[in-house]
């Protein structure tokens, strides 16, 4: 009987969704298939991946490997390892084994995703409406990606916080936070903030930035008011230690406490990445110019489909670059999107990644970055890199997953060819050392069709560029 | 609490016009319910005993009482008393929440709107709102209510974010702010946003209490210390939302949070550990799923039972319990699953008092929760005693004790049997006689199923004013029905949608449309109510938050 993925399942919606692209709408999964019942078995304290080819996206490719992971770490890898008693082996023979796949763009595990009634939501958190149950979850996990940045949408100048998740499917919400992950945030620029695609009701005033020259001045206008309240706690601290030498002294009152300012001057502390949706050129140069001014690094762009022109500037700022293989020209602001954008800005020493930004891609990055192999010539370690380290550095993992390195975690998928070749697919997905997927345990297509069947049409409806 | 002039004449007005109320209430003096079968819940039962009433209390109960002279005698030979059921899901008497474009003065949506929502109190964001002022109880909403033997209900109004203070009603014909148990029992929590802006999403829901509950703590702060010397201090704001939450982060007000499915119950928690609130989980529909969340906290597990597709999250862990290949008979294992919640909560532990949930049919979802495996004296515990704590009022009602408030049901056999009929309730001491329902219209129900009333006529042209987060909304709505289902298209200025899932129970309507706007895909599901030529519910907006509706038929 013929065993095989998800992959087959959401043609009709991924072709969809590559030619109208739209915001992920959350609740693809509202009624997911009634089939994904998958036993997760427990971590196993030793495993072995063995004769493997494994493409390391650090130190190269090592051809018949060993992986030997250890509480959930990888303790060693190379050639000639010995393999310990007791250990659980996988058989990496004719296999390729890369580092989970790292999506810096989703959506995937968030019941809600756009607070857009304000400009600035910076106090909203995406931690506080985690899914565990999204079916886009399962399906990516099926694709080998192991960690995905779940990002608020782009309705707002300032959206609100991401969280950093790993795909632990099958155990509860709580247990998907990336707990080394450092905090994050969304900026969005351009039209979608602009709302030149939301109708508007007659007789109510227009959400203010109109413009891009607003979003800047919105920028500027929040991180001053950011500074002058991280001033204010600087003043009561001060206060305070005073008081401890005066007994005299009146008591300080502490400044009221505001969760949407907290989150700025964290910004302009370096606690807080900013990954900011931008397409053009003129509004990246922009935000650069403010984030300098403000003194502060913006993590990653997101989506900069317009990166190649000013690569130079992005890479100077220590800026990450996560856009798309090949999307583009889906509207006005996309129209001058090129293939190469991701090779030609790794060029100029931008660190790249590929993103999805939709539950449909996210199951299939493997193959969205062999596009920069044949769109400007990377080469295949800096492709790999693209869905694996690049997308670590930029959510600030780096030191702990993103390669097949000693000492990090072992977040690894294990191909029954090269991933980047066409019919090759994902055999296995493992997160700290824990088997998350096994397509020999994965449901059968005879049980998908049987559950396609059932399936709601409204439900169909499969993500784009948020 | 005391109500306006003007509320208490009307209140006076409408109970004066009723002289069955009048003379009740001369009734409530002394009774003695003798030779009757006690189920006293605390202290077990008594198989043949009197309870005395004085004065709207149990004076005393037991096998053997005297009688005093001035008792009016019933004999209960043959019958059951049990202690008076709580609802602790109610919106009874409660004034429809005003829906902007629906008249009578609500903000219009115009221009002004933004000014609007700085003065007025938003819908579902006013903390501060005190339910006991403004109960407004008539005889024909309590009637139905009380002849099923509940005699307490916990009035809060069902959406919103901060909703205010719940009061502790009798289900009196004259009930009024007056007699109210208890007021500010709880302040009571959700998720759904406010309507005309921030916070529009469950995102901004979330963010908005964490941010208010800040601010009260500091509120709290700043009072005690103006308190405690005003000189030299500038003085606390004087804002009444941030008041009332001081008591709730203080833990003397407990909170409420209406959570239904897992994540909700989880994200309920975590709120309440992070600012130490004495918190109860109001809903719990599944709380099978997060009985570790749950262990230890009193909870308020509601019987409405919701058709499984109908709850964010149902389908997928309901699907983990079913093959693929038994798609005949999944919808009635899923049902099982859900009417099993209580059970396996008790089961598990967690201690936890019934409720409606809105639903008409409360006792007879109680017994199928009891036929899912739920104890039944578990489960008329928790219509009782338990929901006494829950509310803080454990030392006054729940149980038939000497000293404690009488209201009791009196029924031909244990309360929970199928075959139990109801003949008369106390309430404060108040005689209410309960007519035997008249007889079957046909002899093949037998009576347990919990009779369904006969679905509404829905087909026709509708007009409907959508309010969402993003602003009003019109919609021309044709319906089409067949039986208890109906099809239909909605068209508004955002294009045409077909409605799908469309299902009548009763005056209650459920659909589902996908609706197209500025190039997104948003799954919109509704809840109904039908009147007449009216119609009015909300909308689920997936991520988008959620909408109200008021809808009505074209002639």
């Amino acid at each position: 009987m013929m065993r095989t993925a998800l992959f087959a399942l959401p043609l009709a919606a991924g072709v969809l969704a590559a030619q109208t692209p739209t915001p992920a709408p959350a609740d693809t999964s509202r009624r997911p298939l009634p089939v994904l019942k998958v036993d997760i078995p427990p971590a196993a304290t030793l495993v072995a991946i063995t004769n493997a080819t494994i493409l390391t996206a650090s130190h190269g490719t090592i051809e018949n490997g060993t992986i030997l992971i250890r509480n959930g770490k990888i303790a060693a890898v190379g050639k000639d390892l010995a393999v310990p008693a007791g250990a659980q082996v996988i058989d990496g023979k004719g296999k390729f084994v890369m580092p989970g796949i790292i999506d810096a763009h989703s959506h995937s595990a968030a019941e809600s995703i756009n607070e857009g009634s304000l400009s600035n939501t910076a106090m909203v958190r995406i931690e506080d409406v985690l899914r565990e149950d999204a079916i886009g979850l399962y399906r990516s996990l099926a694709g080998g990606v192991t960690t995905l940045n779940v990002l608020h949408g782009s309705a707002n100048t300032v959206g609100g916080q991401n969280a950093v998740v790993k795909l632990r499917w099958g155990l509860p919400v709580d247990s998907l936070l990336f707990a080394g992950a450092p905090p994050g945030i969304k900026f969005a620029l351009g039209e979608n903030v602009r709302q030149t695609n939301v109708p508007q009701t007659p007789g109510r005033t227009p959400r203010y930035p109109r413009t891009r020259m607003g979003q800047e001045e919105l920028l500027r206008e929040v991180f001053t008011r950011a500074q002058e309240y991280q001033a204010e706690w600087k003043a009561y601290e001060a206060a305070k230690t005073q008081r401890r030498k005066d007994a005299k002294m009146a008591e300080p009152i502490p400044p009221k406490r505001d969760l949407q300012l907290d989150a700025m001057v964290e910004i302009l502390e370096g606690k807080r990445l900013v990954h900011a949706h931008s397409y053009r050129s003129d509004e990246i140069l922009m935000l650069l110019k403010v984030a300098k001014d403000f003194n502060f690094r913006i993590a990653s762009l997101q989506h900069v489909l317009e990166g190649y022109k000013i690569a130079d500037e992005i890479a100077a700022a220590g800026t990450g670059a996560s856009t798309f293989a090949d999307n583009w020209a889906y509207k006005l602001e996309a129209f001058d999107a090129i293939p190469f954008n991701a090779a030609l800005m790794a060029e100029r020493g931008v660190k790249v990644s590929i993103n999805s930004d939709s539950d449909e891609r996210a199951r299939r990055l493997y193959q969205e970055a062999a596009k920069a192999m044949k769109y400007g010539g990377a080469s295949e370690e800096e492709a790999i890199r693209m869905i694996t380290l690049n997308a670590a550095w930029q959510l600030g993992v780096d030191k702990l997953t993103g390669s097949i390195d000693v000492g990090k975690d072992a977040d690894i998928a294990i191909f029954n060819g090269h991933p980047f070749a066409p019919a090759s697919r994902v055999e296995m997905t493992l997160i700290d050392g824990r088997v998350f997927f096994d397509r020999n345990k994965a449901p059968t297509l005879e049980a998908l069709i049987e559950a396609m069947k059932r399936r709601p049409r409204a439900n169909t409806t499969s993500g784009g560029p948020q | 609490m005391r109500l306006t002039p003007a509320v208490r004449a009307l209140v006076l007005a409408s109970a004066l016009l009723s002289h069955t109320a009048a003379s009740l209430a001369a009734q409530s003096d002394t009774w003695a319910l003798t030779n009757a079968r006690i189920q006293t819940v605390t202290r077990g039962v008594i198989e043949k005993g009197t309870i005395l009433i004085r004065k709207g209390l149990i004076e005393a109960v037991g096998p053997t009482v005297t009688v005093p002279a001035d008792a009016r005698v019933i004999d209960l030979a043959g019958k059951t008393v049990t202690p008076g059921i709580f609802d602790l899901t109610s919106s009874l008497g409660l004034p429809a929440a005003p829906t902007p474009g629906g008249g009578g003065g609500a903000p219009a949506g115009g221009g002004g709107q933004q000014a609007q929502a700085a003065t007025a109190p938003r819908p579902g964001l006013s903390p501060e709102r005190q339910i006991a002022a403004e109960i407004r109880l008539t005889s024909a909403e309590v009637k139905p209510l009380r002849d099923a033997g509940i005699t307490a209900v916990l009035v809060s109004p069902t959406r919103g974010l901060f909703r205010g203070m719940s009061a502790l009603v009798p289900l009196r014909d004259d009930a009024d702010a007056g007699s109210v148990i208890k007021s500010q029992v709880a302040e009571h929590i959700g998720y759904q946003g406010a309507q005309g802006g921030y916070p529009g999403t469950l995102l901004g829901v979330i963010a908005y209490q964490r941010q208010a509950l800040f601010d009260a703590q500091r509120q709290g702060v700043l009072q005690d210390r103006y308190k405690s010397n005003p000189r030299g201090m500038e003085r606390p704001e004087n804002d009444p939302g941030l008041d009332a939450l001081v008591p709730v982060v203080r833990g003397q007000v407990p909170a409420f949070i209406e959570a239904g499915n897992e994540n909700e119950i989880r994200r309920a928690v975590r709120l309440a550990k992070e600012f130490n609130l004495k918190m109860t989980i109001v809903g719990a529909t599944e709380g099978w799923q997060a009985v570790d969340a749950l262990a230890g906290r009193p909870t308020i597990v509601s019987v409405n039972f919701p058709a499984p597709a109908a709850v964010t999250g149902w389908s997928y862990r309901l699907s983990q319990r079913r093959g693929p290949g038994d798609s005949a008979t999944s919808a009635r294992a899923a049902q099982r699953i859900i009417e099993g919640n209580a059970a396996a909560l008790n089961t598990a532990g967690v201690k936890f008092a019934l409720a409606s949930g809105g639903s008409r049919d409360f006792l007879p979802n109680v017994r199928k929760a009891v036929a899912a495996g739920l104890p039944a004296s578990v489960a008329l515990e928790a219509l009782t005693i338990r929901a006494a704590e829950i509310t803080g009022v454990g030392e006054m009602l729940g149980s038939i004790e000497a000293g404690k408030i009488a209201n009791l049901v009196v029924s031909s056999t244990d309360l929970l049997s199928d075959s139990a009929r109801v003949s008369a309730v106390f309430v404060d001491g108040i005689r209410y006689e309960v007519a035997p329902p008249p007889p079957a219209r046909t002899g093949g129900g037998g009576g347990a199923a919990g009779s369904a009333a006969p679905a509404a006529q829905v087909a026709g042209a509708w007009t409907m004013t959508l309010t969402s987060p993003q602003g009003p909304l019109e919609v021309a709505m044709t319906l089409v029905q067949n039986g208890t289902s109906f099809t239909g298209t909605m068209t508004s200025s955002v294009g045409s949608q077909e409605i799908s899932d469309g299902q009548i129970n009763g005056r209650n309507l459920t659909w589902s449309a996908t609706l197209q706007m500025g190039g997104q895909s948003i799954t919109l599901n509704y809840r109904g109510e039908v009147d007449g030529n009216r119609m009015s519910g909300s909308a689920e907006l997936g991520s988008f938050g959620s909408a109200t509706f008021t809808a009505e038929r074209k002639p």
